[in-house]
């Protein structure tokens, strides 16, 4: 087992896997301080490799210990994140679902997962588009938890996005710190990492939820589609700020909700925002269940971990931008969505 | 928040704290909520201090900081030098310091502010359920590698679901939030998934900051 922290001792003998990917990668090659190509590296070894860390999330002033246990067998990713104080919550993602355990809340939400991201995220290849909107650059390399890092920072080039400073060993191109700025520089949320072992295997038992489930209920979000009917697609964002687009459409049933949201999604090659659509209770046609309560209209900005959400509601229908973007984007596209239900042209942005 | 723990979070984030007293620090901060609650702010003010920003430094800030961080006034001018002061404070006598600063962690621990609008919560019952429904015990869900837990899951319905408060269940927005980190590119998601971890979920409204509307007026009215 490869221990990166906190134990140095182990630094000295790199275990095979680390020797594996560190030989793989041309050390002193032309492009080897590429930011670009370390941002790469990380990905593939967030991907790839298998971990299990405990780490700092910071946000608001609040802390958060978690852990993350990501292991990689046979081709397959299955993933853990825990909360260590507090909530108790869990995520594991295996076989393509990802159940959030939330024993605070009684309950367990169920959602198909196809894609491979690992919970720790990864940052995409950047191409022309981003780079109009983002500046990529190395600073000066550094020291974290006691080892050798590179840092790279990814600048906003205007207010409507968020950036990322992060601390990358240098071994082993994981991310040890990272930080979301804003386009002043001002820290908005950081996580690193207290301890951070690549061991060779991860066994079962460390994968499985600590949650007792008895007496929770159950709630398996509906399957999103990704080519919703013309109905559930007649909703655009009217306007988008720079460097927006319309990068998937779909619609999902949301758990609790009687018909299923339109699901519009805006990016800019780096961040990303939803757009919820909803007709209102009241409007919908669809039989409030017996027992379930009238949904209040949300309205207004609300902080969402780093990022926000806005709510308003255009013409009897809910609409909700969330995204890790400052509070102006978010309330801009939610301003901006119309509704196109008179068989008028559907703008494809 | 004991100076001698001050001086151990102090030089953990300055990632010079030996192994054996890191991981002390961590279980202490794992089972010590106030102690989390200062390591935050101390994280927030530090990394402001290292440089992050470009602000002006100004005299003052010392005191402001510890107000932040302990609750209470500093209780020494800056240049006595005092025991307590953190090593983060000590190369800041005498040097101007950022006023900024504090205001953004006094700030950041007061945006929670709650909105009853935006507590609407969305109530899961039964009807809700799109997931089989067995009133088998719901056990843990294995996690295998290969056969998958599915055919290990039983999914446990409460008979009355109307007995549980609403409070209880996730609330639209929480809905919202899971369906994007679906969709969350980037680092982004992390933090989104971060966030459902942190049990002080419930979505709150915080003031809004007035943003740049569209341009026309008409796009909120449907053609």
């Amino acid at each position: 087992m490869t221990q990166l922290l906190p134990s140095r001792a182990h630094w000295l003998v790199p275990c095979a896997l680390v020797g594996a990917l560190v030989s793989a990668v041309p050390q002193r090659a032309s492009g080897a301080d590429d930011p670009r190509e370390w941002l790469q590296r990380m990905n593939k070894a967030l991907a790839t490799r298998n971990y299990d860390g405990t780490f700092f999330h910071i946000s608001g002033g609040r802390v958060e210990t978690m852990r993350i246990i990501h292991r990689v067998r046979s081709g397959r990713v299955t993933e853990r994140l825990q909360s260590l104080d507090g909530s108790g919550r869990e995520f594991v993602r295996a076989n393509d679902e990802l159940t959030c355990y939330l024993p605070d809340q009684h309950t367990v939400l169920v959602e198909p997962r196809q894609d491979r991201g690992p919970f720790l995220g990864s940052l995409p290849q950047f191409d022309a588009t981003v780079s109009d909107f983002y500046r990529i650059e190395a600073l000066p390399a550094t020291h974290t938890m006691g080892r050798p890092v590179r840092v790279i920072a990814v600048n906003p080039k205007d207010q409507f996005r968020f950036g990322y400073r992060l601390w990358l060993d240098e071994k082993t191109a994981m991310p040890l710190k990272t930080q979301l700025c804003d386009s002043r520089g001002q820290v908005i949320e950081q996580i690193f990492f207290a301890r951070l072992d690549m061991p060779e295997s991860i066994p079962d038992s460390d994968l499985a939820p600590t949650v007792h489930t008895d007496g929770m209920r159950w709630v398996r979000q509906g399957p999103s589609v990704d080519n919703a009917s013309a109905a559930l697609a007649a909703y655009r964002a009217s306007q988008l700020p720079p460097g927006f687009r319309l990068t998937v459409q779909g619609a999902q049933t949301l758990g609790g909700a009687s018909a299923p949201a339109s699901h519009l999604v805006y990016s800019d090659g780096l961040a990303t925002v939803s757009v919820f659509v909803e007709q209102s209770s009241s409007d919908s046609g669809v039989a409030a269940a017996p027992d379930s309560q009238v949904q209040p209209p949300m309205q207004g900005l609300t902080r969402v971990g780093s990022g926000y959400a806005f709510s308003t509601v255009v013409q009897g229908h809910q609409v909700t931008a969330v995204g890790e973007v400052p509070a102006q984007t978010v309330e801009f596209i939610a301003h901006s969505v119309k509704i196109y239900s008179g068989g008028g042209e559907i703008p494809h942005h | 928040m004991s100076e001698q723990i001050r001086e151990q979070v102090s030089a953990f984030l300055d990632g010079e704290l030996p192994d054996t007293e890191t991981e002390l620090l961590l279980k202490r901060l794992t089972r010590d909520g106030e102690l989390r609650e200062s390591f935050g702010r101390y994280a927030l003010i530090g990394e402001a201090l290292r440089g992050s920003g470009s602000q002006i430094l100004t005299r003052g800030f010392a005191s402001r900081v510890n107000l932040a961080i302990d609750g209470e006034p500093a209780q020494a001018p800056a240049h006595a030098q005092p025991a307590h002061v953190s090593r983060w404070w000590r190369p800041l006598a005498g040097v101007t310091v950022a006023a900024g600063v504090a205001a953004v962690a006094i700030v950041a621990l007061q945006q929670r502010a709650i909105s009853p609008r935006l507590n609407g919560a969305a109530p899961i019952t039964a009807q809700n359920v799109t997931a089989p429904l067995k009133a088998a015990a719901g056990g843990q869900m294995p996690v295998q590698d290969g056969a998958g837990p599915r055919e290990a899951l039983s999914y446990t319905v409460p008979a009355a679901s109307t007995d549980a408060p609403s409070a209880l269940v996730p609330t639209r927005l929480t809905n919202y939030v899971f369906a994007h980190s679906k969709y969350s590119s980037g680092l982004g998601q992390r933090g989104v998934l971060a966030d459902l971890l942190i049990e002080d979920d419930d979505p709150q409204l915080i003031p809004v900051q007035r943003a740049p509307q569209p341009q026309t007026p008409d796009t909120r009215v449907a053609p």
